[in-house]
């Protein structure tokens, strides 16, 4: 589990607070940048759209939906990563689960919120899109739950809240750790955060319980929000949507692209905030076997669905997957392929696998291939769909790739944000997986 | 329908738990249809269709609520053309209506898909779910030059930005003539009374447009004509116009 | 008054626990950085009442979320594609959605009630209890029976013994 040697319970308060209370001009740097390239590229063009209409965006008559809703998904799915870590893990009792899944959480976190984000540029008329919760009002009218949309507005803002109180949760003993060593205003306001909390043997088994039965909500919400999303698509009619594998094809591609922004951030926490210690070769092998595993499954999945579409030739599924595979975005398709199913092969190797630079190359090969394959999903069946008359194409303009790139850097600020107010690796658990603090051991 | 059981029996089927009132129907005979777009024009000037102008045609972002679909076959000089008005087939069992998550668009007492333009949020759900692509999107809020305002027809709504729009078989008309109807005496809306404005403006009297609740109108024998279909009937959208296919010598 | 022993090791804690409870002192505090199976024992915890609130509250949750959804279908009848006005597939979604959503708030209503917590006024602490120490707390302690309490502390091996006044 630890690289260098196993630190003392005091070496990881010291280790991990620090982090939080020591902050270099790096850090306010980088802030910044992430800040005003979340600016630049997210906040100033969809203001140019708000004012202008959506039309700003490449999406015509052919292709209504584009990139905010495919990189909606592709955000809802990386959000998969911190409960598959924090949730699952958790029940099946995993070690090296401890020192990676605040991050986690935090990262699922922060891609709801992003995902969120992409839902209010996507739609026409965002000033009325609190018309699509069950709030009561003047008009007395009412969402129409019998739509998918609506059970994506149920199963996020669920996912969100669990979520949130989730990782809240978790941290509320390290808040108190946090509370211990600062002063001032930080130590009021880590008090209020912490609840006051001690370290009783009562307040250790309510929040042992009720964190077991936050995981055991949230692993079956996790599963069906995607599966939701997937819906979106899956409940229309239309040739490249309309399959039953639909469902468990995006919750697949959801944790798969999820667990392969996980080794980004761990990278990036070893890197910047000299986690060396915690995060080791046991996490990056673990993580390197989850990869693998996800991506034979991804893979099998889109051979199912190629296999059975080109076997049943209805010819409106035909038209779609042969307009997929050669058509215009047939690079984008092959690129998807490659990136998914034949780089993430590479990890067989021992070699690729305990390297954290060569991990961190595939995993972000991997993500650009999840994001492509969003966008394949999205753009190529709805320009074929059933009368050929109206077959057409969707280009993004350039107001969608900025927004593309800007909502990296909102998911950068966010967790900028977030290592410097939460503890960012967890300290009790990996206090855990240390040599007990007894005579005999 | 009176006592609450029967009521939520009724409810949980599938289907309409009542009749329609007046089931609004056209036919289409595309014998003969000439392709000469005269419906496209009547509706553009009825229905307050924006012109979106030569960049954004060229965008695929043009509006028609009725469009003549064109389609060819075989090389020249054997070339033969088949074309097809294509506009909202006003489904009874639409996938349209199911998509929209603020009911923006449901199916009225008349059997018409109703598009309620001030709760659209733009999620453009149900132009994906469309298996015609009949419903249009507007993207921008498109202005009429002067004097072109003054062509705008004040009994349709202008509609901005970030809403969907598509054809109504003219339910302004429907609504002035069931108006008329009813200060006449409360009668029902005779065969005849109501035509959109692709119909009344047809040379060749090619769409027919009615009541087909009615046993004695027009429409309703027209739809029984044993060249009769609706498009993409096996996707099981019942729509409510009905072709009459060509008669090839 | 309350007095407040640390323990560099978890036997030594352990042990001072189960002899402070056998003496008669029964307001315990068994404070640690990282939880303590045996510890729960000691206070008589078994399984907490926290479950009680997280399946109250997914019951909640599925009668609200079917509610919901049928309620706002009939209150305005907008017949939708043919479909039932009381459809049920769709409206399982929403019931589940629900059900999860009030589970999880239930359960943490039942966290702050079942541990007491938020409990922001003073408290006897050590600041070590979150870094490394194992702390008891023994609250309710007459003077008289101070010196007693003390004596059990030194001969577990508390390497910190201090005497709190209340309200302090």
């Amino acid at each position: 589990m630890f690289d260098h040697g196993q630190p003392s319970y005091a070496e990881v308060n010291k280790d991990i607070i620090s982090t939080m209370l020591e902050t270099g001009p790096k850090y306010w740097m980088l802030l910044g940048g992430t800040m005003s390239v979340a600016g630049i590229f997210f906040f100033m063009p969809w203001i140019y759209q708000l004012f202008v209409g959506v039309g700003a965006a490449g999406m015509n008559h052919n292709a209504v939906w584009g990139s905010y809703l495919s990189n909606f998904i592709f955000w809802i799915g990386l959000s998969h990563s911190g409960t598959l870590l924090s949730a699952v893990l958790h029940i099946t009792n995993s070690p090296w689960r401890k020192a990676v899944y605040r991050s986690a959480e935090a990262m699922t976190l922060f891609s709801l919120m992003t995902a969120a984000l992409f839902v209010m540029v996507h739609v026409g008329r965002v000033w009325f899109v609190h018309w699509s919760f069950p709030i009561p009002n003047q008009m007395g009218l009412w969402p129409n739950f019998r739509s998918p949309l609506m059970f994506d507005v149920m199963a996020i803002t669920t996912y969100l809240t669990a979520s949130s109180i989730f990782i809240y949760m978790g941290s509320v003993p390290d808040f108190a750790a946090v509370r211990d060593a600062s002063t001032g205003l930080r130590r009021r306001l880590y008090t209020i955060f912490s609840f006051g909390w001690r370290g009783t043997a009562r307040e250790w088994h309510t929040l042992g319980w009720a964190y077991t039965f936050f995981a055991v909500f949230v692993i079956p919400l996790a599963v069906s929000v995607h599966s939701i999303v997937s819906w979106d698509f899956a409940l229309s009619a239309v040739p490249g949507f309309h399959h039953t594998i639909f469902a468990p094809y995006f919750v697949c591609g959801a944790i798969y692209s999820g667990t392969a922004g996980i080794v980004t951030v761990m990278y990036c926490l070893r890197k910047f905030l000299g986690f060396s210690r915690y995060i080791g070769q046991v996490h990056l092998d673990s993580l390197g076997k989850l990869l693998i595993a996800l991506s034979m499954i991804w893979t099998y999945i889109n051979i199912v669905e190629l296999f059975t579409t080109w076997y049943g030739g209805t010819s409106y599924e035909l038209e779609a997957l042969s307009f997929r595979l050669t058509g215009f975005y047939a690079p984008m398709y092959w690129e998807m392929i490659l990136f998914c199913a034949f780089v993430p092969l590479l990890m067989l190797s021992k070699k690729i696998r305990w390297s954290w630079n060569k991990m961190l190359v595939v995993s972000i090969l991997i993500n650009i291939g999840m994001l492509t394959e969003r966008f394949i999903i999205v753009a190529t069946s709805q320009p074929r769909k059933f009368l050929p008359d109206s077959f057409g194409f969707y280009v993004p303009s350039w107001i969608e790739i900025s927004i593309t790139f800007g909502s990296f850097a909102i998911f950068a600020t966010l967790f900028l944000i977030f290592i410097k107010w939460v503890p960012a690796i967890s300290l009790y658990e990996v206090k855990e997986t240390l040599k007990p603090l007894r005579r005999d051991a | 329908m009176s006592t609450i059981v029967e009521k939520i029996s009724a409810y949980s089927k599938p289907g309409y738990y009542e009749k329609f009132d007046y089931h609004w129907t056209m036919t289409i005979d595309l014998d003969r249809c000439t392709g000469c777009e005269a419906c496209m024009v009547a509706c553009q000037a009825e229905n307050n269709i924006p012109i979106v102008g030569e960049e954004r045609f060229a965008q695929s972002r043009e509006i028609k609520w009725i469009r003549i679909e064109r389609y060819w076959e075989g090389e020249y000089p054997n070339i033969k053309m088949g074309f097809i008005p294509m506009l909202c087939q006003q489904c009874d069992d639409a996938p349209c209506e199911t998509a929209c998550p603020v009911y923006a668009t449901y199916h009225n007492q008349d059997g018409l898909n109703t598009q309620i333009y001030n709760r659209c949020i733009g999620t453009r759900t149900c132009a994906v779910y469309c298996p015609y692509e009949v419903r249009y999107f507007n993207w921008f809020t498109y202005t009429w030059d002067e004097p072109l305002e003054q062509q705008l027809n004040p009994d349709v709504s202008i509609r901005e930005k970030g809403v969907m729009e598509k054809c109504t078989f003219c339910i302004q008309r429907i609504r002035t003539a069931k108006d008329n109807a009813k200060d006449d005496g409360r009668r029902r809306v005779r065969d005849g009374e109501v035509t959109p404005a692709c119909v009344q403006s047809c040379p060749t009297e090619a769409l027919v447009f009615g009541n087909s609740n009615d046993p004695e109108a027009k429409v309703t024998k027209m739809m029984n004509n044993p060249r009769g279909y609706t498009v993409l009937e096996e996707l099981n959208t019942t729509p409510s116009i009905v072709y009459l296919t060509k008669v090839h010598s | 008054m309350a007095i407040v022993g640390s323990f560099a090791f978890e036997e030594d804690f352990l042990g001072a626990a189960k002899t402070l409870k056998a003496s008669g002192f029964d307001k315990l505090s068994l404070l640690s950085p990282i939880p303590v199976e045996e510890a729960y024992e000691v206070i008589g915890l078994d399984k907490s009442r926290v479950r009680h609130f997280s399946l109250a509250g997914a019951i909640f949750g599925a009668i609200a979320g079917f509610a919901l959804a049928v309620g706002t279908a009939l209150v305005f009848i907008l017949p939708t594609g043919g479909r039932a006005i009381i459809s049920v597939p769709p409206y399982l979604i929403i019931t589940y959605e629900m059900t999860i959503l009030f589970g999880v708030l239930f359960t943490l209503l039942g966290f702050h009630f079942v541990s007491g917590l938020p409990a922001w006024r003073d408290r006897p602490y050590l600041d070590s209890a979150g870094i490394d120490r194992f702390v008891i707390v023994v609250e309710g302690v007459a003077a008289d029976q101070a010196t007693r309490a003390e004596a059990i502390f030194r001969d577990a091996g508390a390497d910190e013994i201090q005497q709190v006044e209340d309200g302090q």
